[in-house]
């Protein structure tokens, strides 16, 4: 077993023993994410004991993949994980800013400083860089139509930091596409009407738009069809297999002619249902070449498949519940409980379905539809690990284009917002800050800076020149941010480097909280306790 | 065909889980075998119940892996057919989802060893142009039997045999006997059996260790946090999926800590999802246990996690049947046995047997009440077992007895009846209950007539039928399932045979204590005969939870109102599960002390 024993002793350090252990984990863990930030950052291939392949150049995914067995790092790596799970993004830049205020914080304490003096600090910092935010922050105006290209900069931002530029342009495409054919005016984006869905296949690397669904699964009888045009499309809940009824015990003993008769009318009650759905196809398709596809969430045994296969109508048994929602949203129609009182207004429409197979595995397309509300994204890959890698950075692109939508601002990249936030705070806020929780301001605006010091770091460049170049472009009144190729200044605007307002939000506001519990030793113990289970 | 879905949730149910296996995989192996006895070959028994097949779609240089049918040989993981017009390779794997922790998998693959098994290089990175770092964790070895295993398809997939070797294969079984005794460390390693790409679940990102990961309170967010539902929703929907009908889904669950809470969002979201399957829940315990746990603190913990664990779990399935005692060694379950209770290699054995025993009846086609068959008899499937066992009282937690080797039926006088051999595996168990309102099911499999002498199936139906008629306190109903084939031993099993058992189970005298326990290598293949049992004797086990969480949880000031509210549960919840342990309580003891909770 991997898990392996705590650290026993970690509960009767002393205080500046702990505080030490504090320090040093999220340096610790700040180490091991550093190298992932940014486009120019490193991927990981972690290699199993058993030869599995994990690849991520995800903070998030190479997090759960490491075996932490430190409280603090674990605490750490909580926070940044939650973050993730928020707004889905800036879980890398999470985990090194609160190593950053940690190792600040320790040049101060270093020279005699209270912790909660720097921790006062650290309160006034993350208030007046909130404030700053929202000033720093580009509005974007999303009207019926959103603008397009900056939903597009944000997303190829994002993906870039994932996949190399090619590949990342092309996915950018889709997860721009792809939340904009699921949203709907004045009603919150939900990113799992956009299905995610991958095929292993040695020399096919592409991923694809389907304005349509993608089912993992087909249907299960031979003689239906494997191909058909012009559908419709019935998306049900409806048990089509014959189940024994509640019956007591003295039913097993009871004689076998009455055995018999129940079997028959239990059998008899499903082939009703059947029948059902095979007069609403009959309606509906006679004397048309249309055809008559079932959905159905619940199982569908032989006799019944045999049933509709003999009435020409395919049917695939067991959706996924979330399919029966997404199909709706892309065909039309209403996903029914029941056959009783079909009409034909309960139908979605297709142009066409049909059936894929890749040795076991079958896939069902369900394409051509009118006006889709909800859509797949289909990644081929030559193995697992790289669909997982494509899959995470999919979601990231989601989600960046989703928080676009509903923060209606973005902030620009590359640095650019923590240069600008440091020079503030150094600049006008430290000197409306009594006494020594300056030094505290001043700890937390150096902080700020780790981000373009390691974006330089990770591009090669030398981060002490990097600074002190975007320093001085920003105090001659520009926004500035990295230069990743030549260590220069430039202008991210110009360049669509955009991150999410409310990943950056979120990070300022988690960063100087968890840090500030790991300084204050005494409470940290019992935080860190409780942190294991958080409530 | 009525299939079963398997599903394995925690460490020890994996135990548990993979000795079921290996059984499986034993009779499939002999099925196949020429030179197997003809009772395994023609058993009656539907293994595609609980097996699916399937086909590989990747095959290096368009040639399957040629596995020869031919040789299965005691011990052999059971091979690969392969049909030269098809192109992948068809496969044979459990219809299961087993979930654990990370890096509980050993030297296995998480995606098992027949699918696109991970290369020996990895492959290069097609999605990343920057720098790329490589960590390699240090190559798992595999063990003695794991690596003969792997040779033995090696060669197999070659086409090389040298002929025989027995002599030295002999020494070699031996040798990974005697391995596999002292080295299992996970229960990877001591699986003989493939498992689909799909079936192995590992949970990720959880940064606890066992030791943290030891109550309810420890596994409550590990289901809904990020995808990890969801992921493992999508396994097990692949596998019912592919199920013409299915017959009921059967749950093993380590329920000492952590995974029971994992296992009770599971088994909601499929009582939600198959809302028309029953599911039958074995929740699994090595003994082991029950000796972490020291200190009041501890115990109380430890009292509540019990009592909110069997809440949670038992209501989301139609019967319940807790396994595992905190003693195999030494207690009556085990006179011919010689079980080591610090190892889950060896405890886990015995519940895997009676699981399996338990599990044949699902198995047996459903002929009809008239049709005879000389093979098996008393087919009842998942379906069945759940409605006959709660009785007109409605008690949805069974008791399981066991007993391995089974006593032949007549014979040797020194041997007592097989009924009474029968012994509990289920903790808290009140010995000497006599209830006339009982319900119980009875599977005895490979029954010895007298000494190595198989017992046909109506000379076992006879002999059960007249011990139910001497015994001194019937069941209202007892549903009795024979089959003749007994449970195979395979290579990888525990020596936990005391001396007095024979090749074919049967016992040969008094066992001597002092001799040295014998193997698989010695005992080839065992009778069984295992029960379920719905009684009132598990009223301790059940008014054990409800005082429990009455005292340490809801009553007023109670010392661990604390702990559960970090494990999530508010007075009302708390309330809720009391009543629900009340009522179990209630119907199997009618005047039992309502005011239990005002003193
Ligand atoms: N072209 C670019 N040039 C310079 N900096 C960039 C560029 N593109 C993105 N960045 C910066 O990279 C950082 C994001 O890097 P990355 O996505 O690797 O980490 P993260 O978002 O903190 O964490 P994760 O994505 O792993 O959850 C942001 O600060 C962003 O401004
Ligand atoms: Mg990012």
């Amino acid at each position: 077993m991997s898990l392996r024993v705590l650290n026993p002793n970690a509960e009767v350090l002393n205080k500046s023993e702990a505080l030490r252990m504090n320090i040093n984990a999220a340096k610790g863990l700040q180490d091991v994410l550093k190298t992932n930030l940014g486009p120019k950052g490193t991927i990981k291939m972690l290699v199993g004991g058993a030869g599995d392949i994990k690849l991520t150049k995800d903070g998030n995914t190479l997090l759960k993949e490491m075996q932490i067995q430190n409280p603090t790092a674990i605490m750490i790596a909580r926070t940044a994980v939650a973050q993730d799970d928020i707004s889905g993004d800036g879980t890398t830049s999470t985990v090194i800013f609160i190593g950053e205020l940690m190792k600040q914080s320790d040049r101060y304490i270093d020279e005699g400083m209270h912790p909660r003096v720097l921790v006062d600090g650290f309160e006034i910092a993350k208030r007046a860089t909130l404030q700053f935010l929202e000033k720093f922050k580009t509005p974007v105006v999303m009207g019926d139509e959103p603008d397009k290209e900056i939903l597009k900069m944000v997303s190829r931002t994002t993906l870039r930091t994932k996949l190399y530029e090619a590949l990342a342009d092309q996915l950018t495409e889709i997860v721009v596409n792809a939340v904009l054919c699921i949203r709907k005016p004045e009603e919150p984006i939900d990113l799992f009407m956009v299905e995610i869905m991958h095929m292993r296949h040695k020399f096919d690397v592409d991923t694809r738009l389907v304005e349509g669904l993608v089912l993992d699964h087909g249907s299960r009888h031979p003689d239906m069809k494997r191909r058909a045009e012009n559908c419709y499309i019935l998306t049900c809940n409806v048990s089509l297999e014959y189940e024994k009824s509640e019956i007591n015990a003295g039913f097993f003993y009871s004689n076998a002619e009455q055995r018999e008769k129940m079997v028959a009318a239990e059998r008899r009650s499903v082939d009703e249902k059947v029948k059902k759905i095979i007069e609403l196809k009959n309606k509906v398709c006679e004397g048309t070449d249309n055809n008559f596809v079932v959905i159905n969430q619940k199982g569908i045994d032989p006799p019944s498949l045999d049933m509709l296969a003999k009435a020409g109508i395919i049917a695939l048994r067991r959706a996924k519940r979330r399919n029966m929602e997404r199909l709706v949203l892309a065909c039309g129609g209403e996903a029914v409980n029941s056959v009783d009182d079909l009409t034909p207004d309960v139908l979605g429409w297709a142009g066409l379905v049909y059936e894929h197979v890749l040795g076991e595995e079958k896939y069902t397309f369900v394409e051509n539809v009118k006006n889709p509300h909800s859509c797949t994204i289909l990644i081929k890959g030559p193995n697992d690990h790289t669909i997982a890698q494509i899959k995470d950075a999919v979601r990231d692109g989601l989600r960046a284009v989703k928080n676009t939508i509903e923060d209606e601002a973005v902030i620009l990249g590359a640095g650019a917002f923590e240069i600008a936030a440091r020079q503030y705070l150094v600049n006008e806020v430290m000197k409306t800050v009594q006494g020594r929780a300056q030094l505290g301001v001043e700890a937390f605006a150096d902080a700020l800076l780790v981000i373009p010091k390691t974006l330089a770091e990770n591009a090669g460049l030398d981060t002490q020149d990097v600074i002190i170049s975007l320093k001085g472009e920003h105090d001659r009144g520009n926004v500035v941010g990295l230069n990743q190729y030549t260590g220069e200044p430039i202008d991210p605007q110009m360049e669509g480097i955009f991150d999410n307002y409310s990943v950056k939000r979120q990070i300022i506001n988690s960063g100087p909280v968890i840090a500030s519990q790991l300084l204050l030793v005494d409470e940290v113990i019992r935080a860190g306790r409780n942190m294991r289970k958080p409530s | 065909m009525r299939e079963v879905v398997t599903i394995q949730v925690g460490g020890f149910a994996n135990f548990v889980g993979s000795h079921f296996w290996n059984f499986q995989d034993e009779l499939l192996g002999l099925a196949g075998d020429l030179e197997s006895d003809p009772t395994f070959k023609n058993h009656g028994l539907n293994m595609d119940v609980l097996y699916r097949c399937g086909e590989t779609h990747e095959v290096e240089g368009g040639r399957g892996r040629l596995m020869p049918t031919d040789s299965f040989a005691h011990g052999r993981r059971l091979l690969i057919l392969v049909s030269p017009c098809l192109q992948g390779v068809l496969t044979c794997t459990p219809r299961l989802v087993s979930v654990n922790y990370q890096g509980s998998l050993g030297s296995m693959s998480s995606s098992g060893t027949l699918y696109n098994q991970p290369p020996d290089v990895p492959p290069p990175v097609t999605t990343w142009k920057g720098a790329l770092s490589t960590q390699r964790s240090q190559r798992r070895k595999r063990n003695l039997f794991l690596q003969s295993l792997y040779e033995d398809e090696q060669r197999q997939s070659t086409g090389v045999d040298n002929g025989h070797a027995d002599a030295q294969d002999e020494i070699r079984d031996k040798d990974i006997v005697e391995c596999l005794e002292n080295e299992v460390q996970c229960w990877t390693d001591f699986s003989k059996v493939h498992y689909h790409p799909q079936s192995l679940y590992e949970l990720s990102g959880l940064w606890m260790d066992a030791q943290e990961f030891n109550n309810y309170g420890s596994g409550k967010d590990v289901f809904s946090e990020g995808i990890r539902g969801e992921e493992m929703n999508d396994r097990i929907r692949f596998f019912v999926e592919e199920c013409d009908h299915i017959q009921g889904i059967q749950v093993l669950v380590d329920d000492s800590g952590g995974f029971s809470s994992v296992a009770a969002d599971l088994l909601q979201s499929i009582a939600d999802d198959y809302a028309n399957t029953p599911v039958l829940l074995y929740s699994v315990r090595d003994p082991g246990s029950y000796m972490r746990y020291k200190g009041r603190k501890m115990n109380i913990s430890r009292d509540l996690h019990d009592a909110v664990s069997f809440a949670r779990l038992s209501s989301f399935c139609k019967l319940i049947v807790p396994v595992g005692l905190p003693f195999l060694s030494g207690g009556k379950a085990s006179t011919y046995l010689h079980v080591n209770d610090e190892k889950p290699y060896h405890c886990s054995a015995v519940y895997a047997a009676a699981l399996h025993s338990l599990s044949l009846p699902f198995r047996m086609d459903l002929l009809g009440p008239t049709a005879i068959s000389n093979r098996i008899s008393g087919a009842l499937d998942v379906n069945g077992i759940v409605q006959i066992l709660p009785g007109p009282r409605q008690n949805m937690v069974a008791i399981v007895d066991s007993t391995m080797p089974a006593h032949s039926l007549t014979g040797n006088p020194a041997e007592q009846p097989l009924l009474s051999k029968l012994q509990s595996l289920t903790p808290e168990i009140s010995e000497d209950a006599q209830d006339l309102q009982s319900v119980e099911t009875l599977v005895v499999q490979g029954a010895l007539a007298s000494g190595e002498q198989r017992a046909s199936v109506s000379e076992v139906q006879q002999a059960i039928s007249a011990a139910y008629g001497e015994a001194m306190t019937r069941p209202r109903f007892c549903h009795l399932s024979v089959s003749t084939c007994p449970l195979p031993i395979p290579l990888p099993f525990p020596a936990i045979f005391s001396d007095a058992v024979g090749q074919r189970g049967e016992i040969l005298g008094n066992p001597n204590p002092d001799a040295a326990p014998k193997t698989s290598l010695d005992v080839h293949s065992i009778p069984v005969a295992a029960r379920l049992r719905s009684s009132s004797a598990i009223l301790p086990f059940l008014s054990n939870r409800l005082e429990n969480l009455r005292k340490f949880g809801i009553r007023r000031g109670a010392l661990g109102g604390e702990l559960l509210k970090t494990w999530g549960f508010g007075k009302e919840e708390l309330e809720d599960m009391g009543e629900t342990l009340s009522g179990m309580v209630r119907t199997l003891d009618p005047i039992s002390d309502e005011d239990s909770d005002s003193d």
